[in-house]
């Protein structure tokens, strides 16, 4: 699943597949696998506000739907 | 060595950065673009301890790889000559985040002073730093400082004098875990050397690396850098040396994350009752960026910032007025005393006061619009309004991100066109550029106020809120045409920070106001004093030499020429035509100009506009022509400034004279629309 599937809460990311400087971007912000990433905030068109390394960072639909994320374990 | 210390200030977007560098500079800065792209550089000097400083304020970058033009520019200007010590500005309320450009930067093997900013935040928050630990474990001087409180200021340049001939020194008191663990079988131990000490395997490779470095390009500074470069397949680096690179895997994901597996150790070591209290900031996103609220609680702010602008502005523009009038009157006094001739006379008070005095009395609301911007950007709101916008934005085709430069509009087209460049890709900035002209900015207010309140009584705030909306609307609609027009419809993704709030500073927003009040200011003493003048001799003269007959002056000739174009929008006078044209100088030149060609003193007090629009009334020109030619002067070109701003930022004269015809011709079309209908229900 993805971030643009899922809803508020605590997640860690699984990978991240966007275009390739983006998910450079993304990775130099410290989006990588293992990561958590926490979902604060859902609008209807799927922007979402997250968490990561302790930053809020708000994201179109496009990229919300290249993270895929999994339920934080224990 | 120079007596002059060159220090170059870096840090992520939000650190506090530009606030340090004023706190130093004051306003005194020199602001330009950096050579050969579109990207701000700002540079300021002061002298302190006896030596003088140049402080460069480098763009705010997250890291330091070469994908974008930011971050390429930062690491070479910081790796050129050009900078002695590198300032790395810190968010020390965010740590976790900051401490990865610094980890960076560190490596760069140029002279680090960590200036950890916003310390009074993380004391609100009940935090500690471990003010000894942190330097240690990084190897560089931490010095603490608030640029809000002009807290740290000396000390931090004092360690800058300090270390600027200084590489890193030896580290002696930090082992991560991960090499610390008995059987590491990499050869020496680098801790001495390095802050940053990775896995084993990926110091195996370095050191190779560094060896064929050495081999093929002899005694490159900093090899340690330019190895890790090369793992992390960085293509500028690898074009330069290539034959170090062979047969090198691609390691940047896992040096990414042993840097942040590092901080982590960092943070876990000096941050202290790490904030138990639910986040300031997360709570009131809860009601800001609420995926229903968010929307109208924005409308609801941007409507009381218009309330202000107009209800409070207005009450200082009224004791304006009454110093205009008296100064109008000193100066009509005196030339007649000292025996000036009548065209003199009339030149001074008719001309050159009514013209920018008229302008000035307008200072008041311009003041207070910008204030409020200025408070929106400093608290961390406006890249909320990206988010909340982004769902309307995207209809359109643009991303949230596209609607920051379109909010600035209010205040002025031409900051706001350069604030375009925050949008990476190239045609939604040229999209964003077409329709930024469009939102209402602050030159066209004097318009509205100056004639909603003559022909619209005790409705006139209402009839200029409605020039906004009407404006965000044709921006919209032009937007969502050009979108229908394009053959496919790209993905525009946002990408923004959500800072913290924070209450906004007082000196950020002095500086920030300041600068637009002195570019009022200017305008009035150049631009509109220019146009008062022109227009005065071209109202008083014709081929035959002075004239009082203002009808036969080229003035009349030359908006008798163009009157007939606008008689269709109902704004077919030719007086109302030469405003128009000279309001292309700048859109208050529309109402200066009202105030030389009417002959009104100070148009903007009851007597004057009740001068005037007994004038205007007489002409039949009504309350359905004044719409019109708000909504005329809300559409067609802004002024020459920003005509010559979209040149710059689209490097291209056909967009910029093609986006001034085209809002022509949409002012033309709208005007129309306003004048027809409403003459058919009025």
């Amino acid at each position: 699943m993805t971030v643009l599937d899922c809803g508020i809460g605590s997640y860690k990311v699984v990978s991240v597949a966007t275009p390739y400087e983006l998910e450079r971007r993304l990775e130099a912000l410290g989006l990588t696998e293992g990561t958590r990433l926490d979902i604060l905030g859902k609008k209807r068109n799927g922007a979402s506000v997250i968490k990561v390394r302790g930053t809020r960072f708000a994201i179109g639909a496009e990229i919300a739907a290249g993270i895929t994320i999994e339920e934080e374990r224990g | 060595m120079s007596g002059q210390i060159n220090v170059g200030f870096i840090g992520n977007p939000n650190c506090g950065k530009t606030t340090l560098f004023n706190a130093y500079t004051g306003a005194k800065l020199k602001v330009a673009n950096w050579p050969g792209v579109t990207v701000e550089k700002k540079e300021g000097m002061f002298s302190a301890h006896g030596v003088d400083f140049k402080l460069v304020d480098l763009p705010g970058i997250y890291s330091l790889t070469s994908y974008t033009m930011e971050e390429k520019l930062s690491r070479g200007y910081i790796l050129s000559d050009d900078v002695d010590v590198i300032v790395d500005v810190v968010d020390a309320s965010n740590l976790e985040r900051n401490l990865y450009l610094t980890l960076q930067l560190i490596e760069l093997g140029k002279p680090v002073v960590v200036a950890l900013n916003m310390m009074d935040i993380v004391e609100e928050r009940g935090m500690e730093i471990d003010l000894h630990r942190l330097p240690e474990m990084l190897g560089v001087p931490t010095i603490p400082v608030s640029a809000r409180k002009k807290r740290g200021l000396d000390v931090l340049m004092h360690a800058v004098v300090h270390h600027r001939d200084k590489t890193l020194d030896a580290l002696e008191h930090h082992h991560h875990r991960t090499s610390v663990k008995m059987g590491g079988r990499h050869r020496h131990n680098h801790h001495n050397e390095h802050t940053m000490v990775y896995s084993d395997d990926i110091e195996d490779l370095i050191d190779e690396i560094t060896k064929r470095l050495r081999v093929h390009y002899g005694n490159i500074p900093n090899p340690r850098w330019h190895s890790l470069k090369i793992l992390e397949q960085d293509e500028e680096i690898l074009a330069q040396f290539p034959l170090a690179a062979a047969g090198v895997p691609n390691l940047e994901k896992e040096i990414i994350n042993q840097k942040y597996d590092f901080i982590e150790e960092i943070v876990e070591e000096v941050l202290v009752g790490r904030s138990a209290k639910v986040e300031m900031t997360e709570k009131i996103d809860r009601v800001l960026t609420h995926p229903f609220w968010g929307a109208p609680v924005f409308l609801g702010i941007m409507a009381v910032v218009f309330f202000l602008t107009f209800t409070i502005g207005d009450k200082l523009a009224d004791g304006f007025g009454v110093l205009l009038e008296l100064f109008s009157g000193q100066v009509e006094r005196l030339l007649v005393a000292i025996g000036a001739s009548e065209a003199v006379v009339s030149l001074a008070a008719d001309g050159v006061i009514a013209g920018v005095g008229g302008i000035l009395t307008f200072l008041p609301n311009i003041f207070i619009l910008f204030l409020a911007l200025a408070i929106l950007e400093d608290s961390g709101y406006m890249s909320r309004i990206a988010y909340v916008m982004d769902g309307i934005m995207g209809k359109i085709g643009l991303s949230g991100r596209a609607f920051i430069p379109m909010l600035l509009g209010f205040g002025c087209t031409v900051p706001a066109v350069m604030a375009s460049r925050a949008l990476e890709n190239p045609k939604d900035r040229l999209r964003t550029i077409i329709i930024t002209p469009f939102m209402s900015c602050s030159a066209r207010l004097p318009v509205y106020v100056l004639f909603s309140k003559m022909f619209f009584a005790e409705n006139a705030m209402f009839v200029a809120y409605s020039m906004y909306v009407i404006g965000l609307l044709v921006a919209i609609i032009v937007a969502l045409l050009i979108s229908k027009l394009g053959k496919k419809r790209e993905k525009h993704s946002l990408l923004i920070e959500l800072p913290e709030y924070k209450a906004p500073n007082a000196h950020s927003i002095v500086i920030y106001v300041w600068e637009k009040v002195k570019d009022y200011l200017t305008k009035a003493g150049t631009t509109i004093f220019v146009a008062s003048v022109i227009l005065w001799v071209l109202q008083n003269f014709n081929l035959s030499g002075m004239t009082n007959n203002m009808s036969e002056s080229f003035a009349a000739y030359i908006g008798k020429a163009v009157a007939p174009l606008l008689g269709p929008v109902g704004l077919g006078y030719w007086q109302i035509a030469v405003a128009i044209i000279s309001g292309l100088a700048a859109k208050e030149v529309v109402v200066s100009s009202c105030s030389v060609l009417f002959e009104i003193g100070n148009i903007n007090s009851n007597e004057g506009m009740a001068e005037l629009a007994g004038i205007l009334a007489a002409m039949g020109f009504g309350a359905i022509n004044a719409y019109a030619l708000m909504v005329f002067c809300l559409l067609y070109t802004p002024c020459v400034a920003a005509v010559a701003t979209i040149k710059k930022e689209t490097n291209s004269w056909k967009w910029a004279m093609f986006s001034a015809v085209f809002q022509v011709i949409v002012a033309w079309i709208c005007a129309f629309a306003v004048y027809q209908i409403g003459s058919l229900i009025f």
